[in-house]
């Protein structure tokens, strides 16, 4: 058994592109050891440094046997030249090939005789072309070379049972060789397996494996933080670029001055992490403390790396200061006829336009979440100011945040605060979610301004194409709607919002908008519940009756449900309603069509008569419940018919010679059917 | 801060060390082009240099104009004018990354001794229509040099790739003489400081951009320049064009900070140079083969 070690060693690559890296190698050597019918231990890992992209299989076996197979050639009636092709690329001669008949014609055929192929022919054979199926997301060319790669790659180090493998890449060709001095790339050695290879560099601080990388990086921090009494965010994405962007990591921990800390926590933290890949730290009650973590590629024997970024850090800290001193007196209510000259969009007027029509929106639904008017009035006068200041200049991705802080700075009321800063909320699927009702206005007053103007001004998503986001818009909207439970007439709404738009001049046709607005957000709906794993069948339901007015419903039925199909009152339900359906269907396929409407006085038996007043007892419950609804209670009263349609289907045959009697049977099961459509239309259900 | 050499580099001697390492490299040292520009990249000889097959290298110090980062001389790190040292070599040579690395040897900054990260960074310039893959280059975590291939410039893909590298001459001069402010720097071994040749005008220019200039007649100088640029690509002189699109670049960029163009306008112009860009680039490429 032996094993294959290959290094590819270039410039540096950045973070996202090597894991994407990692994974293609990984993916698409697997494939060629498995359509081969090569043995490998699956167990197998690749690795990456900045400059590193390694791979290591082992247990594969060197050689491997072929067995005898027929292999197919033209058809006998082609042209002669295709048969000389054929012996040509089999290496044979005339008197080896014969003719057999197949399904598909009578072709020729060669017998391969069974041999054995040496696994290294077949790695040199097909190692470049595994590594050109590698996909880059962003991949680049340099000097006179054709070769794209993350960037410039320098040499391939690959080895088979201790051998090297002899292939080229491109320009490059492969050896046994690698540089060990990644910064001069010089240093040139050999190595013959991967296990010297490892030690070697380990010997030097280098660490080739990434899940040892972040190990090394977290026990440093958390011994660090423990005897600190500090607190880390787990930040996923921030440990894993930094992971990827050293291969000899050390933990140094930093300090700022803490005059520092008067600013905006929010954007110091953006500071460090966006800008320099440092990692804040906090005291238990959670506070941002002056420390931070730099994660450094060298041992900072002198002092020099913390000092530098200490400095670094200063520096950056000033600006935001200084910006924040700055910006923070400058009268939020005196600057919103600035907006004017603030474009929002090209088509739908400046951010002051925008405000105005947030504003009358905004005020729309405080009547229905029975809140202060004046409140989400000022809240959305003041909440786009923020975007003319130089903080959010610096930090784009603090838009709202720094209104927030600027709105409380100057005295607002605690909410309106609030509801600024966490105006852009939720944006997306993950994303945190506004509680307070008036953040939750003033939230979906901007969303539903933005996706009003964008379909107005038809700049609709394609399937393929979303430069604007608006997919995501929606989802929030949906989330905002369904997460924090709000009843809302959200088709109103967007009349309304169309007729803002009218107000300020611009020509939108207020059906056409609220129909594609209407399909596009019940679509996100669907892609919603999707996401909470709901099944398709049901999906698919919820959406037939239940319109845009009632996402909040079609939400809570979906899972109600979901949760309930395997159970006897969902599986009772179902089976009750497909029973009835599918005479119905059958009949209806011979245009024989009821309305729902049976007639008591053409009953003939009791079960006609039970039935009946157990579908009328089930709509007056229906008639009853109003808006608090219990979804689980509505399920276990329609299973609770199961009786008598069990009954009725048992000693009724629908199928009466007498013409009026079957139709007013039908119309039974009609009445049945359109009473279960109180909770939703089950037709789409698999049962 | 720095090692081996004892005495503080002062911001001259950094540059002349740069262009002595550059040089023995085989970079034809120029000097700065005659007109405002927004970076290094903008000089002749890095954009129309950076086009067509001809091998190419070079190095030089630009003076850059940036109007909107203005701040009248009071902040510690933004100036409307500054220094860039410049070096673009086509094709990019297989050990240009050592070469960079021993270039910061030149000027003190020892890779042993400090943290030197190469961090992604894509470039892209939207009126010069180009387009490249690299990394801004971090010093224990200060970044001081941008370092790109170039894959796209004028619209037109390179062939052979060219390297830039761009180092930012204040910011990699506090770092070596340990200042916290850009107006600290030591210029000479006299002790002249950056303040004392740079803070007046500072000042006085961020005036002119923030609230002075006369944007009437900035906005009839682009049309005349940007006219005269499309007159001169018909004639196809491409270099004469070229200073006019300049020009028109740095019209534009006052126009800017004056904050008289809307976030629409704003791609509109972006766009017009582009094209401008675009039309030469084609003209010089033509005149190369």
């Amino acid at each position: 058994m032996s094993e294959l070690f290959v290094e590819l060693f270039s410039e540096e690559i950045p973070a996202k592109l090597q894991i994407n890296a990692r994974n293609e190698l990984k993916k698409n050597i697997k494939n060629f050891f498995i359509d081969n019918q090569i043995k490998f231990n699956e167990n197998f890992n690749v690795y990456s440094t900045p400059n590193r992209l390694v791979l290591h299989i082992d247990k594969i076996p060197t050689e491997i046997k072929l067995n005898s197979e027929e292999i197919r050639g033209p058809n006998v009636n082609a042209p002669e030249k295709a048969l000389e092709g054929f012996i040509r690329s089999n290496n044979t001669t005339l008197e080896k090939i014969f003719k057999k008949s197949t399904e598909k014609g009578e072709f020729y055929f060669f017998k391969k005789e069974s041999r054995k192929i040496k696994v290294s022919d077949l790695l040199e054979k097909n190692l470049s072309e595994i590594l050109t199926k590698i996909t880059w997301n962003n991949s680049m060319k340099w000097a006179n070379y054709d070769l794209y790669w993350g960037r410039p790659l320098k040499s391939i180090l690959a080895i088979f049972n201790k051998k090297p493998l002899n292939f080229i890449f491109n320009h490059i060709n492969s050896s046994n060789k690698t540089f060990t001095d990644k910064s001069l790339e010089e240093g040139l050695k050999i190595f013959n397996d991967f296990n010297s290879y490892i030690k070697f560099f380990k010997q030097k601080g280098v660490l080739i494996d990434q899940d040892l990388r972040k190990k090394i990086i977290q026990n440093k921090i958390n011994e660090i933080i423990n005897k600190k009494n500090l607190k880390i965010e787990q930040n996923e994405r921030l440990i894993d670029e930094i992971v990827n962007i050293v291969e000899k990591p050390a933990v140094i921990i930093c300090d700022f001055d803490k005059k520092f800390l008067n600013v905006p926590s929010e954007i110091l933290i953006t500071t460090m992490q966006s800008h320099q890949k440092y990692l804040p730290t906090f005291d238990k009650k959670n506070n941002l403390t002056n420390n931070f973590f730099v994660v450094s590629d060298i041992k900072d024997t002198k002092g020099f790396v913390k000092l530098g970024n200490e400095r670094v850090i200063e520096a950056r800290l000033s600006d935001a200061e200084f910006f924040w001193e700055k910006n923070k007196t400058q009268n939020l209510v005196k600057q919103v006829d600035k907006l004017k000259n603030i474009n929002y969009f090209k088509g739908l007027g400046s951010y002051f336009d925008k405000i105005q029509r947030m504003r009358k929106l905004s005020s729309l639904i405080s009547d229905d979440f029975l809140i202060s008017k004046d409140k989400i009035e000022i809240a959305s006068s003041i909440c786009k100011v923020d975007l003319m200041s130089d903080l959010v200049g610096e930090f784009p991705e603090l838009q709202g945040i720094v209104g927030g802080h600027f709105a409380k700075f100057q005295g607002f009321d605690k909410e309106v605060c609030l509801a600024v800063s966490e105006q852009y909320l939720p944006n997306g699927m993950e994303s945190k979610l506004p509680k307070k009702m008036y953040s939750v206005a003033l939230s979906l007053s901007d969303k539903l301004d933005s996706l009003v103007g964008f379909f107005g001004i038809n700049l609709k998503p394609t399937s393929s194409k979303d430069p604007y986001a608006i997919r995501r818009m929606a989802i929030s909207l949906v989330r905002l709607i369904v997460e924090n439970e709000i009843k809302i007439k959200l088709k109103d709404l967007i009349v309304y919002t169309c007729s803002a738009y009218r107000d300020q001049g611009y020509d939108f046709d207020t059906k056409k908008i609220q129909n594609e607005l209407s399909d596009f957000i019940i679509e996100r709906l669907k892609n919603y519940l999707k996401e909470k794993k709901i099944r398709q069948d049901i999906i698919e339901s919820s959406t037939f009756l239940l319109g845009l007015d009632d996402l909040l419903k079609a939400y809570k039925k979906s899972l109600c449900l979901n949760k309930n199909i395997k159970k006897e009152i969902g599986f009772e339900t179902i089976a009750v309603y497909k029973r009835s359906s599918n005479i119905l269907n059958t009949e209806e396929k011979i245009s024989i069509e009821t309305l729902g409407f049976a007639d008591p006085g053409l009953f003939k038996n009791d079960y006609e008569k039970k039935l009946y007043k157990k579908i009328n007892d089930i709509r007056k419950y229906f008639l009853s419940i109003g808006k608090d609804e219990n979804y689980e209670e509505s399920l276990k009263i329609l299973s609770s018919i199961k009786n008598e349609v069990n009954d009725f289907f048992d000693n009724v045959i629908v199928h009466d010679e007498d013409k009026i009697i079957k139709k007013n049977r039908l119309e039974l099961l009609n009445m049945l059917c359109k009473t279960f459509d109180n909770y939703f239309n089950f037709s789409k259900i698999e049962a | 801060m720095v090692s081996k050499i004892k005495k503080t580099l002062s911001f001259q001697d950094t540059i002349f060390n740069l262009q002595k390492f550059w040089s023995k490299k085989g970079c034809v040292i120029l000097q700065p082009y005659d007109l405002e520009v927004g970076a290094g990249t903008f000089h002749p000889a890095t954009t129309l240099r950076s086009l067509g097959p001809k091998p190419w290298k070079t190095a030089y110090v630009q003076p850059s104009r940036r109007p909107t980062d203005g701040r009248y001389g009071d902040n510690p790190n933004r100036l409307q004018h500054y220094y860039q040292f410049q070096v673009l070599i086509k094709p990019s040579p297989k050990e240009i990354k050592k070469m960079y690395l021993n270039s910061l040897s030149s000027i003190g900054i020892n890779h042993e001794e400090h943290d030197i990260r190469f961090v992604e960074d894509d470039w892209e310039s939207p009126t010069l229509g180009a387009a490249g893959l690299g990394w801004e280059v971090w010093c224990d975590g200060m970044e001081v040099t941008q370092f790109t291939y170039f894959q796209q410039m004028a619209g037109v893909e390179c062939k052979p790739v060219s390297v830039e590298i761009t180092y930012g001459l204040e910011r990699l001069c506090m770092f070596i003489q340990n200042k916290k402010s850009v107006f600290d720097l030591i210029w000479n071994d006299e002790g002249i400081t950056y303040k004392d040749i740079f803070h007046k005008s500072e000042k006085e220019f961020s005036a002119y951009n923030f609230e002075y200039a006369n944007t009437d007649n900035l906005f009839k100088i682009f049309e005349m320049l940007e006219g005269e640029t499309k007159l001169l690509v018909e004639k196809k002189i491409s270099l004469p064009a070229y200073d006019q699109c300049l020009k028109c670049s740095h019209v534009f960029n006052i126009l800017d900070a004056r904050g008289v163009i809307s976030v629409a306008q704003r791609a509109e112009y972006i766009a017009r140079i582009r094209e401008l860009t675009k039309s030469i680039g084609k003209v010089w490429i033509e005149s190369q083969s």
